[in-house]
């Protein structure tokens, strides 16, 4: 069993997401950043699958009952077992009694804790993933207490080439398909979306990443038809709004481009006023990300 | 109007199906039957089919290879022979509008012109058909509210609205299915749990069905609730016939 003895900034478990009810209007959620969260788990021998805990801007402060083997992938939060650093991107032993604290990440904004064994938790239509509404609880509070699978299986180490992931964090090139409005911008608009940089604004959350820029561009509202992760938006009064895992499934502002999904891992690493620009490719063409 | 959707790619794994993008009971029609077919015909394929008023959208697996499945849909769509294969019901939606639950129905009465028992007749005369769900787990959009009810939502948004609550703004009347927050005028509450999320079928309301709502005393709100809670409440659903 792990005990919160602080909860982090918005700290709670999410997995690959949960499919087959977009439909009724059921939210995919999900790991913001799932390349960081399936390495976790790779890295304790987990299966992809399996819930991971999601860190974002400061973490919690955990206190393990029992022993348990775990790796935390994704921003470097300097995490600490007992005040010693530890490794990120490895699979750590931790005592019975180990305390696990992080600082603040030094790069990027969210990272993945995995536990050997796997998390338990309930399951929700398909899914572990938290989501207000859905699940009981939209993220942890302190005094919480989640349960482990603690059978252990030896670990898998991944090449560490693979591990550094330095593009992942440090590229500002947000990899984009044009989306089903873009073609009905104008000409001026559709220049300034390849390449212009924008500005990563505060209060971008795990619904949506909201982005500023200097232009005046704006987009007439649509008729509401289907969005979904990764999806940009352009209002009518200018704002861009990329929409993150926990997007509504249906939207009425001007859908401009679409995310790649490896994009959309990147900007869920992106802090405020971090700058990015978009890189429209067709989706026809043989580069797949 | 073109009975064959267009189809176009959103994403490296999704297609959309699109309509000229109108609200329209025929082409709304046309998007529920190729939902139907698509989810029928491709359930190795995909992960959802999201109908909305126009449009349909179909996300793949990770698995399915773009350009094949395309292929493919195009050869089922274009054989496609029409044949009505929805059934749609008409679902019974007890509303109280009365205190505590209709915050801004003395407001918006007064604001369109009506009385508060013509408001609500107008309100619970029209059988409202469900477009689709979508904004918040299980919320309907729903067409069919009478002109003389549309009015502008509030200047200030509530920061929290009841599940159950019913509300209309612009040209749209709608149901809360969870705490949130709205811009809604609320003119009334359902005791009905609207999206039950320990159920496979959380919600009893479909695409294509239409809604009903039907004035119910404070009293047999609390009623209702209790049954809820207690698992004997039975929904009232009838077959809608052209």
């Amino acid at each position: 069993m792990i005990r919160f003895l602080a909860s982090g900034l918005y700290t709670s478990l999410q997995d690959l997401g949960r499919f087959g009810y977009r439909n009724l209007g059921v939210p995919v959620s999900g790991a913001m950043d799932l390349r960081s969260a399936t390495r976790a788990n790779l890295l304790v021998g987990n299966e992809p699958q399996l819930a991971v805990m999601e860190l974002t801007a400061s973490g919690p402060v955990l206190e393990f009952e029992i022993p348990a083997v775990i790796a935390v992938c994704g921003a470097s939060f300097t995490p600490e077992l007992n005040g010693n650093e530890i490794t990120m991107n490895r699979p750590i032993e931790i005592p019975a009694g180990g305390v696990l604290s992080f600082g603040r990440p030094s790069k990027g904004l969210r990272a993945y804790l995995a536990v050997q064994g796997g998390f338990i938790s309930e399951k929700i239509l398909g899914s572990s993933s938290f989501y207000n509404g859905i699940t009981s609880r939209s993220h942890f509070a302190k005094g919480d207490v989640i349960r482990f699978n603690g059978d252990t299986q030896g670990f898998l180490s991944l090449p560490s080439s693979e591990l550094e992931g330095a593009v992942h964090f440090e590229t500002s090139e947000i990899v984009a398909f044009r989306g089903p409005e873009f073609n009905e911008l104008p000409n001026s608009i559709q220049l300034l979306l390849n390449g212009e940089a924008f500005t990563v604004a505060p209060n971008s959350n795990r619904m949506a990443c909201f982005l500023n820029h200097s232009e005046a561009i704006s987009a007439k509202e649509i008729v509401t038809a289907p969005v979904q992760p990764g999806t940009v938006q352009l209002t009518p009064s200018g704002k861009i709004i990329v929409l993150m895992r926990d997007a509504q499934t249906t939207g009425g502002y001007a859908r401009i481009l679409q995310l790649t999904d490896s994009a959309l891992n990147i900007l869920a690493q992106k802090r405020t006023g971090m700058s990015v620009y978009f890189k429209i490719i067709d989706p026809l063409s043989d580069i797949r990300v | 109007m073109s009975d064959f959707p267009t189809f176009r790619t959103f994403g490296a794994q999704t297609v959309l199906l699109d309509w000229p993008a109108q609200i329209d009971l025929e082409i709304h029609k046309k998007v529920l039957t190729f939902s139907r077919l698509i989810r029928l015909s491709f359930a190795e394929d995909i992960l959802d089919v999201v109908p909305t008023y126009h449009s349909v959208a179909i996300y793949l697996k990770k698995t399915t290879a773009l350009n094949h499945f395309l292929q493919k849909l195009e050869i089922t769509v274009l054989n496609f022979s029409e044949e009505d294969v929805n059934h749609p019901k008409i679902i019974s939606v007890p509303v109280c509008y009365e205190e505590p639950f209709a915050l801004d129905l003395a407001e918006v009465a007064k604001t369109i012109g009506l009385t508060i028992p013509k408001l609500i007749e107008l309100h619970t005369t029209p059988l409202y058909k469900v477009y689709f769900l979508g904004f918040l787990p299980g919320f309907p959009y729903l067409g069919g509210l009478d002109k003389a009810l549309h009015v502008q939502r509030r200047k200030e948004p509530r920061p929290m609205i009841e599940r159950g609550s019913v509300g209309i703004g612009g040209g749209q009347t709608g149901i809360y299915p969870k705490d949130s927050p709205g811009g809604w005028n609320i003119i009334g509450k359902t005791p009905l749990q609207w999206f039950d999320v320990t159920k496979d079928q959380p919600t009893e309301i479909n695409p294509g069905d239409f809604i009903k709502f039907e004035p119910i005393t404070k009293t047999e709100f609390d009623l209702l609730c209790i049954e809820m809670e207690s698992g004997t409440f039975q929904w009232r659903k009838e077959e809608y016939h052209d």
